[in-house]
This record gives C-alpha cells, structure tokens and sequence, in this order.
C-alpha cells in the first residue's frame, strides 16, 4: 500500500457551558485503519461529526494523532521529523470543498501555483512559469488565467484552480475533502471527469472524503463508511451500497434517493439524529438508532471483522 | 376547488448594471391542493427566483415582476400594495429556505416566535397561540415540544431547526408551502426524515408544495409532477413518472447523464459542455441552444412549451424533440 493508516486515535477537548465553561472531550477518531494504493481512490463517508474529515487531517498530520500509525510509501508520517515531514507533504496533497477559502484572494493564479514550487526548492522563475503554465491547461483552464484572481473564476473554475495547486508539487496521493459537494450537477460532473483522468494518467491515489454516495460511487473503488469517529463498513464501494452488512450503511444508502420514481420510497428507517461525539453512547455507537439492537450491542463495542472476501463489517448482528 | 397556486405567464426581470433583464420568462403552472411540485434546475436557472417573486419578495428596485398573474388560494397577488400582500403571505402561502438560521431571530425563544405570527394574522391571545405553538412543534414532531418551546433557535439542531421553520410557515394553515432547498444542508439521514414530514402534510393537510431542489433524488422520490427550469425558461414539465422514464429535452436528458448514480454504477458521466451564458449573453430563442447536441436553425426562434401527442401533460420547449416525440 502506498498509504496506510492504522488504528488512528484523536480526541479534542473543548471549553464547553455558559456562565461556567466545562472542559468536555470529542472523540473525533477511535481506532480507524485504512489503506489507499497508486491509481486508486478509496470512499470516506458519513454524515456531519463521524470523524471523516478529521481521518484525513490526521494522516496530513495536520492534525497531530493521539495514537496509531500513517506510513506512507514505507515511510513513518507521525514521528516524521520536520525535514521529513515537508519532503513528505510535497507528495501528499488536499483539496477542500470551497476553494475560495483555500486561496489567497490577492495572489493571483499563477503564483498561487508557483509559490509551493518556490516554498519546496523544485522550480523558480522561468521553469516554474512553465510548469505552472502546463498545470492549468492540465486542469483545463486557459492561459490567460495566470494574471487573474481567483475571485475572477466561476465555482467550477475555482476547484480547478484548486486541484492545480495541490498537483503543482506533483504529489502521489490527493485528500479531496468534499471537493465536488459545492457544485451544481454538470458541473461536478466536468470535476470528476477530471479527477478520474488524473488517476488514471498520473496514477494518483485518492482519499476521497464525501458525503454523497453517489459520486463516491462512480469515483472510489473501495469504500469506508465511518459513524462517530470508528470505520463501521469497508469494502468494494458497489458490494457496499448494493448489499450493505451494517444496519447504519442500509439506512444511509436508502435516504440518498436515486433518480427513479419507480422504485419505492424506503420508509424511514431511523429517527434521530447523529448523537454527538462529545458523549458517544457505550457499545456499539449506533445502537440508540439501530433497529437490530440487542443487550449486546449497548454492552460491547463490535470489532470490525472480516465477512466477505474484501469486506470488514463492526455489527454484532450484520445483515 | 380552485388550485391553490396559479401562475400565469410570469416574468421577473432584474436591474443589472442599469439595465432590466429578465431572469425569468414566461413561466406558467398550477398548483393543485396536496400536490408536491418540484422545480428543479441548476443555479441561476431561475428556481429561486421564481418563489421570491410568487411571494412578493423581490428586492425594490433590482427587482420586479414584468408581467404575469399570480392568484394564491383564489386571490390575486400581483399587484397588491405591500400591506395586502404581507396577509396574505402569512395566510395563504408560506415559505422555508436551505438556512433556517437565517430566517429564525437568534434572540427570540421559538415558542415566541410561532406565536407572534398566530397573534398577528389570528388575532389570537397569548396563551392560545402559545398552546397553539405547542400543537405545532409536535405536528413537525419535535420531541418534548412543551419544553422546547422557551429553547432559542441556536439550541436546535439543523434538521430540528428546519422542523421549527416548518412549523412557522404552517402555523396559519396556508394552502401553499415554498420549500426553496430545505434540505440541502442537511445529512441524508435527517434530510428523509424533514422530506417525509412535508409529505404528511401535503397529503393530511392538503397543503399544495412547491419543492424548489437540485436534487433530482430528492424530486423522484418525493414529488408528482416536475418543471425543469434552464435560463429563466420552464424547458420541460410533466408527472414524475414519465418524466423519469422520458426525459424529453435536451437539458434535462444532460442533466440526468451528468449525475452520478448511488442505485448502480456509472462508468460514464457526460458533463454538460461549456456554462450557463450570464444574463446579458443569454441567446435569443432557446436558451439551451449553445449547449445543446441537438441544436438546428429553428431554435433561433424561441421555442412554445409543447405537449406530447401520446401525453399532453407532458411538455417540451424543444422543437426538435417535439417532433421526434409526435
């Protein structure tokens, strides 16, 4: 595996209460393992508070992890030294869901591409023009976009400005944190159409984080499903959505509605909403919601466990 | 029984740069008492523009309502002096955005703000529209509603805070509910759950829903009949049903074919070529023109919404899959 993340933990403390503040603990993250190899992108989904966005964070290591392991390319990323550790992020990336939040908005396209050149001593002057140059019309933009703002582009343009930024360092893996979530339907699908040829003719590897099962679909093979802070489903991302084995995948796949009238409206499965990290309920997280829970599931933790050829399940009573 | 929203013929234009432009044209349709009618399209298209200028909310002097009828529960609106108009908005029609917080005081309990509008438009008492507040939040099934009534919009969750929204905008019994993106900030979990309580109240209550979305999901699932919107113009409407099974123009075909699928996989997206032309470089004639595979010299002339021959109640602005479809 080129990327490797495993049993990551990370827990915040925040202040808490009015008028006296508490200091409470999130788990954000609580044991999560996943793996992500050349040419390849791997699906990390759930609703708002599951640890999605943190995972990614934390295998940046722009968060720093309370404990577990990110070996990337056989090399250690959480006890990197800061040498290191910057020759390693050139080749790791991100790019956000809003972009124009992720650039400057006085600098223009063109340094904003040139700058990470600049900042990791790989190209100056001329020869950073020139790559910076050959990136946007990579991404598809003209040329012309070089001397623009980023204030200048449409919200489609400006993810493409923000993906040029994240590949001008030529990077081996992207973390793409909603990166398609802002945008109008055709428009997505102009982005993904570009994320898949990047794949393919770089052999980048994605962590694709989202919460839109379908475009994880159609862009990741494999597939992680998180609920508050711990990987409950993994698998082929198809396997996953068609047959789910977690009641929560289920209940997930069959609120996202596809466009055809014909199949009947599922019942809703679960009231409630996502209970918050700060007091996770004991045992298995989803059992307040879970049609299927027993004692056991308010007692234990399931494991995450294999269950099919690929596919790892944490449910006492998988489907 | 009259249809609980009618349009007819409604135009919106809007100042841009000293200049009036219309950003809708033309649009017509009914709204039948317990139906949900989806208006679906991308941004810009005119959707959002459309319910403001329904409810009379389009911003004086950027603007205006060019032409058209808007009859509400058998009253005309368009026209009507400010003052007439606001009875009627919290009469008859109400409305709830993607943002609740937005619409929600930050520093009025919800109880008090459900019943400001009952005292307003019911002349009611204070403690009536407070127990009638109550009756409210358990409709849009709020847990513990008695407690929560003294709760301040922040204390709700956001799919919680949508159900409050809700409760405000049907507090009056009006016939029609705008729903202008309601769930889009919303997990999926939560946004089924806010979608089904709108469909109890389109059928319990006979409440007639326009269900403005992007999400052509949430539209196959939760509406009868649809009208796609591209550029200001109503491109195709039809039942739910045969629209799915039939797309008949181009835009919405694209549409479609753009969007990844959750229910089987999708080796190929076809994105739409090139963008949506602003405001001031809209073509003449059909708006979808410079996008469109199918494009002729007809389409220079601006296309009539066309039934099908084998269902009338499916409609085209296409001249050309007009006459495939005959």
């Amino acid at each position: 595996m080129l990327l490797e993340v495993v049993d990551i933990a990370k827990t915040f403390v925040l202040k808490q209460g009015w008028p006296v503040p508490k200091l409470v603990e999130v788990r954000a993250l609580d044991g999560v393992s996943f793996g992500v190899d050349h040419a390849e992108a791997l699906g990390v989904v759930g609703e708002s508070g599951c640890g999605k966005s943190t995972a990614a964070r934390v295998a940046l290591r722009l968060i720093e992890a309370d404990r577990g392991r990110v070996t990337f390319d056989g090399r250690d990323v959480l006890g990197a030294r800061p040498a290191e550790l910057r020759a390693l992020r050139r080749r790791m990336q991100i790019v956000f869901q809003d972009p124009a939040s992720a650039l400057d908005p006085r600098q223009r396209v063109g340094a904003a591409l040139m700058e990470p050149l600049a900042v990791h001593g790989v190209a100056k002057g001329e020869e950073a023009r020139k790559r910076a140059l050959a990136i946007l019309d990579e991404v598809g933009l003209p040329k012309t976009a070089f001397d623009r703002f980023p204030h200048e582009f449409s919200g489609g343009q400006r993810q493409r400005i923000g993906i040029a930024r994240a590949l001008a360092l030529e990077p081996d893996v992207i973390f793409a944190d909603e990166p398609v979530s802002a945008l109008d339907v055709s428009v997505q699908a102009q982005i993904l159409k570009l994320l898949d040829d990047l794949k393919q003719r770089r052999r980048l590897a994605f962590v694709f984080v989202s919460h839109d099962l379908g475009v994880v679909r159609h862009f990741c093979e494999r597939t992680v499903v998180m609920y508050l802070g711990r990987i409950i489903e993994s698998g082929p991302t198809g396997e996953i959505f068609d047959a789910p084995k977690h009641p929560y995948t289920r209940v997930l796949r069959e609120a996202s509605p596809a466009p055809d009238p014909t199949v009947a409206k599922a019942k809703v499965a679960i009231e409630g909403e996502p209970p918050s990290p700060v007091a996770p309920p004991p045992g298995c997280h989803f059992h307040p919601r879970c049609p299927l829970a027993t004692d056991i599931c308010r007692r234990d933790a399931p494991a995450l466990r294999d269950i099919a050829p690929a596919r790892r399940v944490a449910c006492h009573h998988a489907l | 029984m009259s249809a609980a929203l009618s349009v007819e013929g409604l135009t919106t234009s809007l100042r841009i740069d000293g200049v009036w432009r219309d950003a809708v044209r033309d649009v017509s349709f009914e709204l039948a008492r317990g139906e949900t009618l989806a208006l679906v399209g991308e941004s810009g298209c005119g959707k959002s523009l459309t319910a403001m200028t329904v409810m009379g909310l389009l911003p004086a002097g950027v603007g205006r309502l060019s032409a058209g009828r808007i009859v509400i529960d058998g009253v005309e609106t368009s026209g009507l002096a400010e003052a007439q108009l606001e009875k009627v908005r919290g009469d008859a029609i109400g409305m709830i955005f993607q943002e609740p917080m937005t619409s929600l005081n930050p520093v009025l309990t919800v109880g008090f703000q459900i019943a400001e509008s009952l005292i307003q438009h019911r002349g009611l008492s204070r403690r009536q529209a407070r127990e009638r507040a109550r009756e409210l939040m358990e409709l849009v099934r709020i847990p513990a509603a008695a407690q929560r009534l003294d709760s301040y919009p922040h204390q709700f969750s956001g799919g919680m805070r949508q159900r409050v929204m809700i409760a405000l905008a049907i507090a009056c019994e009006p016939k029609v509910l705008i729903a202008d993106e309601p769930t889009t900030a919303l997990d999926v979990t939560v946004q089924a759950q806010v979608l089904d309580l709108l469909g109890s109240l389109q059928r319990d209550k006979g409440l007639g829903v326009l269900l403005i979305t992007h999400n052509l999901g949430v539209v196959a699932t939760n509406a009868q009949r649809v009208m796609v919107m591209y550029g200001g113009d109503v491109v195709e409407s039809g039942e739910v049903g045969a629209f799915f099974a039939n797309p008949r123009h181009p835009y919405s075909r694209a549409l479609l074919a753009a969007m990844p699928r959750v229910d089987r996989p999708t080796a190929d997206l076809s994105p739409i070529p090139g963008q949506v032309p602003t405001l001031a470089d809209m073509p003449e004639g059909c708006r979808f023109q410079s996008r469109c595979p199918l494009r002729e010299e007809a389409c220079a002339r601006r296309p009539p919404l066309t039934p099908l021959r084998d269902d009338p109640r499916h409609l085209t602005r296409c001249v050309v899959t007009a006459r495939e479809a005959s």
